[in-house]
This record gives structure tokens, C-alpha cells and sequence, in this order.
């Protein structure tokens, strides 16, 4: 078996007195495509954000490659660099048009030339379908195509994981197909993700893994097929019957 | 005599006499406010970049200790530049410097003089106007911009300053307007900008009412141009409102809700071009 990505040891995060996670263990493996589930609050957002060190987590450790990034001396620019993040509200740059959202990444941190710049930021929103659109400011394209370019600008940066935090959940429903379709894609190809996602036909068809989390703790993992067709636990089965109407 | 046609016959015969002088107060009063508002607006984006430093409990204290002295620098000068006169620092600068170093410390002319005290004058300001434009743009520019590995400073200078500084191109502006003006309380250092002009032509002809005259109609066409000026400027860093699509986009006209399909098969005949539709 080949060495893990990310191991998430005793992972846990308060804001003040408020706990919101605890005693998280998980790991990722090359390839993996899991999903997080589970109710508002629960703390999948924030999982992921600690992942990504835009949270700094109260206790615990995460392992990339063997080697903890939580701790203190880190360098999280660098760690980034190599960890994707695609928002649930986009985030893309407003001064810049399409094509620099997805180049200033690959020029100001992987220290690459325009034109290497360029070609790679073309080849992901080529396959992405944005690019027809690198001329475009974020401010004139639709949600799912924001969205998109987000994705492409995550990709151009070549990483080993990308996170998706509620990618569709700030989309009209008629755009959450075009976004779906792309990461659908991706995990196709064997690109690791970590996705923290409402739509569970994605969760059930797409990924390999799911976790379940309810309040601050997963409650229930496995595989995408046990999860859905035969949960252990009440909670999760609670949970699941929530969207299994009709 | 009708006073207009009295003051008509004066302002002609004051210009015909002195343009000269007049022009080249207008021109030093433009150069030192243009000047200085541009160096006050990098001190000022200067103490934003210095003050938004993040700083958690995971930095060592050296780090900590450091970046709050430098905030609370940055918040005397603040203070101290923004609630004093200008006139009045002009003449500490000017007067009390070699007063209190024995004459070894001085200014060379008035002139450089004045561009210290209007730059720090204005930087004071920019820095709370840029602190305001900062605070004003979404953190999720910055969270993205970290996401994606930038820095602190990679990430202020590509990514939220460009955007700051739109936000905030009708305060420089004001800025810019403001130092026309006041540039005259220099004529306190003999600085010979435009207002000075006026002193010394009126205190030689005794027109003292159609100097000002001219005075009045020199600076109005000063900011008057300047805020034309400042419009057009803005307009430019909107860019343009429409933008060209390089070719046809395939997945967005394709893309309907989402309804995955159950057989896992044809999940991966799934492509781009499949968008939604069964």
C-alpha cells in the first residue's frame, strides 16, 4: 500500500468555549475520492479548513507525509501550494480577468514564466470548458462558471489533494450539473478529493469513501456503497432519510 | 468707476505684469501636490500591509513583540500627523529641527522641507483610508489567495491592494485636492508655491483684492482638472464593461440539473460534452 497523503491524528478545533471538533482520525490516500456528509454544523467546513491551515486546529496533528503541519515553524504558504481549496463561494479574484486568476498562482509561488504560466491555466480551463472565457472578469460569468474557473485555478497549481468545501451549495440547482460534471471528471482520472459536499448522489455515485460527521466527531465511515445501502449507526440512517424522498 | 470693470482693469494689468510668477507658483503648487500625494499614498499602503500582518498564537514572541510595536508606531504616527496642523509642522520641521540640534540638523531649502511634511501629512491619512479599503474587501480574496500558497505580502501586493486601491481612488483623489489647497500654509517656510506668489505680488502692488481674484479662479482650475482628471481615471481601472468569448463554451449550454445515473457504468461514459441531459 502506498505511503498516505494526509493523516488527520486526535484533529480538534474550538472557537473560544465552543467545541467544534473533536478527536478527529482520518487518512487520505493517494487516489481517494471522499466525501463528508452530515447536517449544518456538524464541522465539515471547518475540517476542512484546518486541513488547509486556514484554521488553525486547537490540538492534534496533521501529517503530510509524515510530517506534522500544525505544529509551530510551519511553513503554511509552502504546504498550501500543494493542497487545493475550491470554496463554496468561489473566491476568484476580482481585479483579475479568468485566464490571471488561474496564472498569478503559478507565477508568484511556483516561481513559473508567463508563457509556462499560460499554457498550463489554458489547459486546465480548457478542461474545465472556461476557455472560451479567459477575457472575462469574475463579475461577468455565472456562479457555475466562477466555479469552474476556481477549479481550474486550484488545478493549474498541480496539487496532491484538492479540497472542495460546499462547491455547489452557492449554486442556482441549473448550475450545479456543469460544476458536478467537472469534478466527476476529475475523480475519474484518479485525482485525490476531499469533498464536503449536500449532494448526496454525488457523495454515493462519485466518491470511494464517505464520512459521516455529526456533531464535531465522524460518526460513521466507509465505503460509499455501506454508508448508503446499509448504515451502522441510527444517527447516520436518520440522516440519510432526510434526502431519500422521492 | 464700476468695481468690476475696476477689477477687470486691475487683474489684466497684474497678469500682463507678473504671469510669469503666477505660473510658477501654479506649477511648483502642482508638482508638490501631485508628488506627495502619491508618495502619501505608498506610506500609507505601506502601514496597511504592516498593520493586517496576521499573527496567532503559534508565532514565536519575538514575532508578536515585533509586529505589535509596529502596529503601535504606526498608530502614534497616525495620531500625532493627522492631529496637528500642517502650518505647525512645517515649522517644527523647518525651525525646530536645527533648533534643537545645534544647527547640524537641518533642512537644506524649504522646499524639500515641504515635500516631508505634505508626504507624512497625507501619509497619515492614507494610512487610515487604506486600513478602511482593506477591511472593506471580502476575506474570501484573501483566503483564496492563501489557498492557493501567497503569502502576506504576495497576496496583499497581486490581490487585495489593486483592489483597495480602486475602493479607494475617491479619497486619494480628495487627497489630491486637499494638497492644492493647502499646500499654501507653506508660504509659512517661504516655499514660493502659488499662494506665497500672491503675497509677495501683493505686498509690492498693493492689489491685494485682484491677486486673490486671480488666486481663487487658479486654484478652482486646478482641482477643478484634477477631478475631471481623477473621473477618467477611475473609468480606466473598471475596464471594459463586456469582454470577447475566444470560442463557443460547450459544457454551460449542455448543463442542466444534475441527475447522476445509477448504473455505474454509464457514470463513466459520462464527459463533458454529456452535461446533464438523458
Amino acid at each position: 500500500m502506498s505511503e498516505p497523503i494526509l493523516q488527520i491524528n486526535h484533529l480538534s478545533k474550538s472557537f473560544g468555549a465552543h467545541v467544534v471538533l473533536r478527536d478527529i482520525d482520518f487518512t487520505v490516500n493517494p487516489g481517494d475520492v471522499i466525501s463528508i456528509i452530515g447536517a449544518s454544523g456538524s464541522g465539515k467546513s471547518t475540517l476542512l479548513r484546518c486541513i488547509n491551515l486556514l484554521e488553525t486546529p486547537t490540538n492534534g496533528e496533521i501529517l503530510y507525509h509524515g510530517k506534522n503541519v500544525a505544529g509551530k515553524g510551519v511553513n503554511a504558504p509552502e504546504y498550501r501550494s500543494h493542497v487545493g481549496m475550491v470554496f463554496q463561494s468561489f473566491n476568484l479574484f476580482n481585479n483579475m480577468t479568468v485566464l490571471e486568476n488561474c496564472m498569478v498562482g503559478q507565477m508568484k509561488v511556483l516561481k513559473k514564466s508567463k508563457e509556462e504560466a499560460r499554457a498550463n491555466a489554458m489547459k486546465y480551463l480548457e478542461k474545465v470548458g472556461m476557455a472560451p472565457y479567459i477575457n472575462a472578469k469574475p463579475r461577468q460569468i455565472s456562479g457555475g462558471q466562477k466555479q469552474r474557473v476556481a477549479i481550474a485555478r486550484a488545478l493549474a497549481m498541480e496539487p496532491e489533494v484538492l479540497l472542495f468545501d460546499e462547491p455547489t451549495s452557492a449554486l442556482d440547482p441549473e448550475m450545479v450539473g456543469e460544476v458536478l460534471t467537472v469534478m466527476q471528471q476529475l475523480a475519474n482520472e484518479g485525482m485525490t478529493m476531499l469533498v464536503v459536499t449536500h449532494e448526496m448522489a454525488f457523495a454515493r455515485d462519485v466518491s470511494d469513501r464517505v464520512v459521516f460527521m455529526a456533531d464535531g466527531v465522524i460518526c460513521e465511515e466507509g465505503s460509499s456503497e455501506d454508508i448508503f445501502t446499509n448504515p451502522r449507526k441510527q444517527q447516520t440512517r436518520d440522516f440519510l432519510a432526510r434526502f431519500r424522498k422521492g | 468707476m464700476n468695481p468690476f470693470v475696476q477689477l477687470w482693469n486691475d487683474t489684466v494689468k497684474l497678469w500682463t505684469t507678473y504671469a510669469g510668477l503666477y505660473l510658477n507658483g501654479v506649477w511648483t503648487t502642482i508638482y508638490l501636490a501631485v508628488i506627495c500625494t502619491a508618495i502619501g499614498c505608498l506610506i500609507g499602503l505601506l502601514c496597511g500591509i504592516l498593520n493586517t500582518i496576521p499573527y496567532g498564537r503559534n508565532d514565536n514572541f519575538l514575532k508578536r513583540a515585533f509586529l505589535g510595536t509596529v502596529r503601535g508606531l504606526i498608530r502614534v504616527y497616525v495620531e500625532v500627523f493627522r492631529g496637528t496642523p500642517m502650518i505647525l509642522q512645517a515649522v517644527v520641521f523647518y525651525y525646530g529641527l536645527p533648533y534643537f540640534s545645534n544647527y547640524t540638523l537641518r533642512f537644506e531649502n524649504a522646499l524639500l522641507c515641504a515635500f516631508f511634511v505634505v508626504s507624512i501629512n497625507t501619509g497619515a491619512y492614507m494610512a487610515e483610508s487604506v486600513r478602511g479599503g482593506i477591511i472593506s474587501i471580502d476575506p474570501g480574496q484573501t483566503e483564496g489567495a492563501k489557498a492557493i500558497g501567497m503569502t502576506h505580502w504576495q497576496t496583499m501586493v497581486s490581490v487585495i491592494l489593486p483592489q483597495t486601491l480602486r475602493n479607494i481612488l475617491p479619497q486619494i483623489g480628495n487627497n489630491l485636492i486637499i494638497n492644492l489647497k493647502d499646500t499654501s500654509v507653506l508660504s509659512i517656510i517661504s516655499v514660493s508655491e502659488f499662494f506665497n506668489v500672491h503675497k509677495s505680488i501683493a505686498g509690492t502692488t498693493y492689489l491685494y483684492f485682484p491677486s486673490a481674484a486671480i488666486e481663487m479662479i487658479g486654484y478652482l482650475t486646478m482641482t477643478v482638472v484634477a477631478s475631471i482628471l481623477l473621473r477618467m481615471l477611475e473609468k480606466k481601472m473598471d475596464g471594459a464593461d463586456s469582454y470577447e468569448l475566444t470560442q463557443a463554451d460547450a459544457l454551460s449550454l449542455s448543463a442542466g440539473t444534475y441527475t447522476l445515473n445509477k448504473k455505474p457504468e454509464d457514470i463513466h461514459n459520462r464527459n463533458l460534452e454529456g452535461g446533464g441531459k438523458k
